[in-house]
């Protein structure tokens, strides 16, 4: 290497600096990737629950017209109905899928060749004469394989048991069992007659560019009963781990930029004064401006470089182990623009950071520099703090893409980032005032920090800040991951089962006590559709253009009452009204609410086998869809359902073992239906793992860039603080009272931090919670690290002091 | 060498020869590798750092060429901080008396960094002068001053030190100031 590389490096500011511009490339490199892998995941799975990029629904086929206009995209056409199969003499209600030989555009469809038979995935539907059946059929009809089923005037041939699909969602909480036959057999069925209630679906896939393009060019063409639906639609509607990971992902660019960027400023401000007499000199013997900036802006850049590219190749490797860890297939998901960010982002951020502290060095004149009087002005110094908070504040908004969702949190941040200096001084100025009367270790510590704006304001916010980051990365990762284990517990339900009368109830409590199988609440069920809001028809009094009411309003729902001393399932949530619903009360869910137009106190009336049921909504919730757990549109009273022909359902975990066991419980209560969901909570928590483990790294890189702004923060005070106290010793202070001093200054800007970074976790809470958890943030003992913090800060202050004071006080005045 | 109470000896030699490492150990600032250093005719180099703290705060004072004010202490707070170390009672207006005499009696509540710097070494010599030493150690006292502020300076330091009556050990390359010692001491190759 040359010695213009080396140079710097004798420096250890400049080591603190490289090691900074270092943490941030590697941070930002993986941080960046890690947010584009994580974002086409999500963006999958919710094309995954959608069925394509983009869909077009209608009651009618598209037109031709329109099919050639998206004729550049993947194309799969989807008919949903609802229908009846039949066995022999026996019938079944279905929800029918009519499919053509492109569906699935997206995700994996898993069947299996047998009720109890593993599952295998297909790219296809089933061909045209065969049909494809959810294991309640065969439970219900006693149907064989290879046996016949109709539809309509058609027998179709069962070939095989569905086990998961697509876009279902979290579809498996519909009552009618699912049937996917081939959509050319569907005209032969003659099931579809004018006036039939049919759902057409075209899913269409393709790159953004072209998604963006196709919705542009068929937005105009829509008839009345068509709708587009994009892939936006699908992710707005779930709060699941990766939509939570991805938003705190982008949290954590920001909180590692600025945390990285706060360790290039003072690291950068140590520099200033060792090259300051360099700088000078330089003038002095007639350099202009702009040698001297060039001069020594180019040996930082040089130097620094090397610096930022090992940084981003770590970073990058440490991607690419991460996905080969996780099983994550195909080539990186970055997109150009976070390349550029990878690459361009460490040397913008040291740029931000270092370069209006290095061009100080121009701007003060030569002679104040030789006389040794460099001190930044306060004001200057908060205004070039100010400047370059703006560089992670641009590179947050470049990677997020919009500030929508953490417009809010950002805002928070700037406003506390300038407000924290205006709330601490005038604390430490009040302390200076009354410290007057205090003994003379105290006065002295007080005046330390109350009377070197320069160099206690940017120490205090750097501080402050790393606390506060180490403390919300801290309280937020362990909340996310109690989250997603509360979600999805080890034992999370892995079957349903329902269609339960009260006397199969001790036998299959038998049952679940011989399989070791624990089961969860019990759920009374009466089928029921609603007919009547506040008195007037639905039809009557929901639009008819309004496609989601109009689903709800067509099918059986599954009404089911609180039982006495059942508390709020943890998958609901009460966004308004009173919780549990009294006596004639009701609890509606909030997005079918919404649709239905419901409001508190609305009445709403149902047709059940036995009559008419009458209730008014006292409630409405919010429900996790994506939960393993039973969810209801509409939750009763304890007595709401009393006369009702109630069956019951409830959910259990069954140890991994063979189907023999399922099958026996069959065999003893045939009626029942069971719905295995293995496939799906497999799923989920090998997502979850994944999430835990991004979070882990996320939590590292943060407390990295954390630390490293304590040790930059605290060795950038070191060489002033060792100058205070040989000037001590030289005028007879003993070491009691230079300890005496040290510990109580120490202490003074450790808590003074810890009491800045609380307020700051504290203002970021509500906005956090609602942002990630969609709710409040319980009382979390995380809150308290930054007391610990402000402690360890103490403590490293007091050891530091301790090193300082080890030199012969003549060796630090000739320093100086 | 031994200096006496009252008595003034400069230390005179070329740069590099050791005159300040030499007026560091006299002040216990350093220890010595060998050899021994008696203040007042009782062991001073042999004692531990804190108790040659002790001993240089009772009875010796510095003035230094880059005068090593604290910054973040006023005028008056500087020359009360060794005598507040030292637990002196009116510390205030022993501090006050002083910069009075050096002409500073108007700029108590003013901070370091907005004086000259030949009033920072007048509050220099008053932050000596206020705990009456019986020695005074001066490291080229007017090395950073200008021709017109130094002799100011090289006056007001010879007149306290008269007054006071006490002994002052002085390191410099002006041949003028270490001519007003009453000796002067040549170090060269590391011998007096």
């Amino acid at each position: 290497m040359k010695p213009v590389l080396l140079r710097p490096w004798r420096d250890s500011a400049f080591r603190i600096l490289a090691l900074a511009v270092c943490i941030a490339a590697l941070s930002l490199a993986s941080i960046v990737l890690l947010r584009a892998e994580l974002e086409q995941r999500f963006i999958i799975r919710s094309a995954e629950m959608l069925g394509g990029d983009l869909m077009l629904v209608g009651s009618e086929p598209p037109e031709a017209s329109q099919l050639d206009t998206l004729a550049a995209l993947r194309q799969a056409q989807v008919a949903d109905f609802a229908s009846v199969v039949m066995h022999g003499d026996e019938m079944l209600l279905v929800s029918a899928r009519a499919v053509d030989h492109h569906y699935p555009l997206y995700g994996q469809l898993h069947i299996a060749a047998d009720r109890f038979a593993p599952a295998t995935v297909v790219a296809q539907g089933p061909p045209p004469g065969e049909v494809w059946v959810a294991d309640q059929v065969l439970d219900r009809l006693g149907v064989q394989m290879g046996e016949p089923l109709h539809i309509g005037r058609l027998p179709l041939t069962l070939t095989a048991v569905i086990r998961q699909e697509p876009d279902q969602g979290a579809g498996f909480y519909s009552m009618n069992p699912r049937v996917l036959l081939h959509q050319a057999d569907l005209a032969a069925t003659g099931v579809l007659g004018p006036g039939t209630r049919v759902r057409h679906r075209l899913m269409l896939g393709g790159d953004a560019a072209s998604i963006t393009a196709a919705n542009l060019a068929i937005e105009g063409t829509l008839r009345a009963d068509q709708s587009l639906r994009t892939v936006a639609d699908a992710a707005d509607r779930t709060r699941g781990p990766l939509h939570q990971l991805t938003l705190w992902v982008s949290l954590g660019v920001l909180l590692v930029s600025l945390l990285c960027g706060a360790a290039v400023f003072l690291a950068t401000s140590q520099r200033v004064r060792r090259r300051a007499r360099l700088a000078a000199l330089l003038r002095s013997f007639g350099a202009s401006r702009r040698q001297v900036t060039t001069r020594l802006l180019g040996e930082e850049f040089v130097a620094v470089v090397p610096a930022a590219i090992l940084g981003t190749g770590l970073g990058i490797s440490l991607i690419l182990l991460v996905r080969q860890l996780l099983g994550w297939q195909g080539p990186l998901a970055a997109a150009t623009g976070d390349w550029i960010a990878v690459l361009a982002g460490p040397l913008v951020l040291w740029l931000a950071f270092a370069l209006p502290r290095l061009l100080s060095l121009v701007r003060v004149p030569a002679v104040d520099v030789l006389g040794g009087r460099l001190d930044t002005h306060p004001v200057a110094g908060a205004l070039e703090l100010a400047a370059a908070l703006g560089a992670p504040v641009m590179l947050a908004a470049l990677l997020t893409g919009s500030l929508e969702e953490l417009g809010q949190l950002l805002l928070l941040l700037i406003l506390l980032g300038a407000l924290l200096p205006a709330l601490l001084w005038p604390l430490l100025k009040a302390l200076d005032v009354g410290s007057r009367r205090l003994p003379l270790a105290s006065r002295l510590a007080i005046r330390r920090l109350s009377r070197r704006p320069g160099l206690t304001l940017p120490l205090l916010a750097s501080l402050t800040v790393a606390m506060a980051v180490l403390g919300l990365a801290g309280l937020v990762g362990n909340q996310l991951l109690d989250d997603w284990r509360k979600r999805l517990p080890e034992q999370a339900p892995n079957h349903f089962v329902f269609n339960l009368f009260e006397q199969d109830l001790p036998p299959l409590q038998a049952w679940l006590n011989a399989h070791q199988a624990s089961s969860q609440p019990l759920y009374p069920i009466v089928r029921g559709r609603l007919t009547d809001i506040n008195q007037v028809p639905v039809q009557d009094a929901v639009t008819k253009e309004n496609d989601d009411a109009q689903r709800a309003l067509n099918r059986d729902l599954a009404l089911t009452a609180i039982q006495p001393g059942q508390t709020l399932p943890p998958s609901n949530r009460v966004i308004s009204g009173d919780w549990p619903p009294q006596a004639g009360g009701v609890s509606v869910e909030k997005e079918l609410a919404h649709n239905l137009g419901l409001a508190l106190r609305d009445q709403v009336q149902f047709v059940t086998s036995q009559g008419t049921l009458t209730a008014d909504i006292t409630s409405i919730r919010e429900v996790d869809w994506e939960s393993f757990e039973p969810n209801f549109y509409f939750m009763f009273a304890s007595e709401g359902l009393a006369g009702q022909d109630i069956t019951w359902l409830t959910s259990f975990w069954l140890p991994e073992g063979d189907g023999a066991r399922l099958a026996a419980l069959l065999r003893d209560l045939p009626h029942i239906t069971v719905i295995d969901v293995r496939a799906l909570l497999d799923q989920a928590q090998a997502l979850v793992t994944q999430a835990s483990h991004a979070t882990a790294l996320l939590a590292i890189l943060l407390m990295a860039a954390a630390l490293l702004v304590l040790g930059a923060a605290l060795l950038g005070a070191q060489a002033q603080r060792g100058q205070d106290n040989a000037l001590l010793r030289t005028l007879g202070a003993g070491r009691p009272l230079i300890s005496r001093v040290t510990w109580l200054e120490s202490l003074l800007l450790g808590l003074c931090a810890a009491l800045g970074a609380t307020l700051i976790m504290l203002a970021a809470l509500y906005p956090l919670a609602q942002r990630l958890f969609a709710g409040a943030l319980p009382w979390s003992p995380w809150l308290l690290l930054p007391v610990g913090l402000g402690l360890v800060v103490t403590l490293a202050g007091v050891r530091l002091g301790a090193r300082a004071q080890r030199h012969a006080p003549l060796a630090l005045l000739r320093q100086a | 060498m031994t200096v006496m109470p009252g008595e003034s000896v400069a230390i005179t030699g070329p740069s590099g020869s050791g005159k300040s490492t030499l007026l560091g150990l006299l002040a216990g600032l350093d220890a010595p590798s060998e050899g021994d250093i008696l203040l007042a005719g009782t062991a001073f180099s042999s004692l531990d750092d804190d108790a040659r703290a002790l001993r240089r705060g009772e009875r010796c004072a510095f003035v230094f060429q880059a005068f090593h004010l604290v910054d973040d202490l006023n005028v008056l707070e500087n020359v009360m901080l060794p005598l507040e170390i030292q637990r002196r009672k009116n510390a205030g207006n022993i501090a006050r008396q002083w910069l009075e005499r050096v002409g500073l009696g108007h700029r108590l509540k003013h901070f370091p960094t907005t004086l000259s710097g030949g009033e920072q070494q007048r509050v220099a010599l008053a932050r000596a002068f206020a705990v009456t030493p019986r020695l005074l150690f001066a490291d080229e006292p007017t090395g950073s001053l200008d021709h017109a502020n130094g002799e100011r300076i090289s006056s007001l330091l010879f007149e306290l030190n008269r007054e006071a009556g006490t002994a002052l050990v002085l390191v410099t390359h002006d041949q003028q100031l270490a001519e007003r010692c009453h000796r002067q001491l040549r170090l060269e190759d590391g011998r007096l």
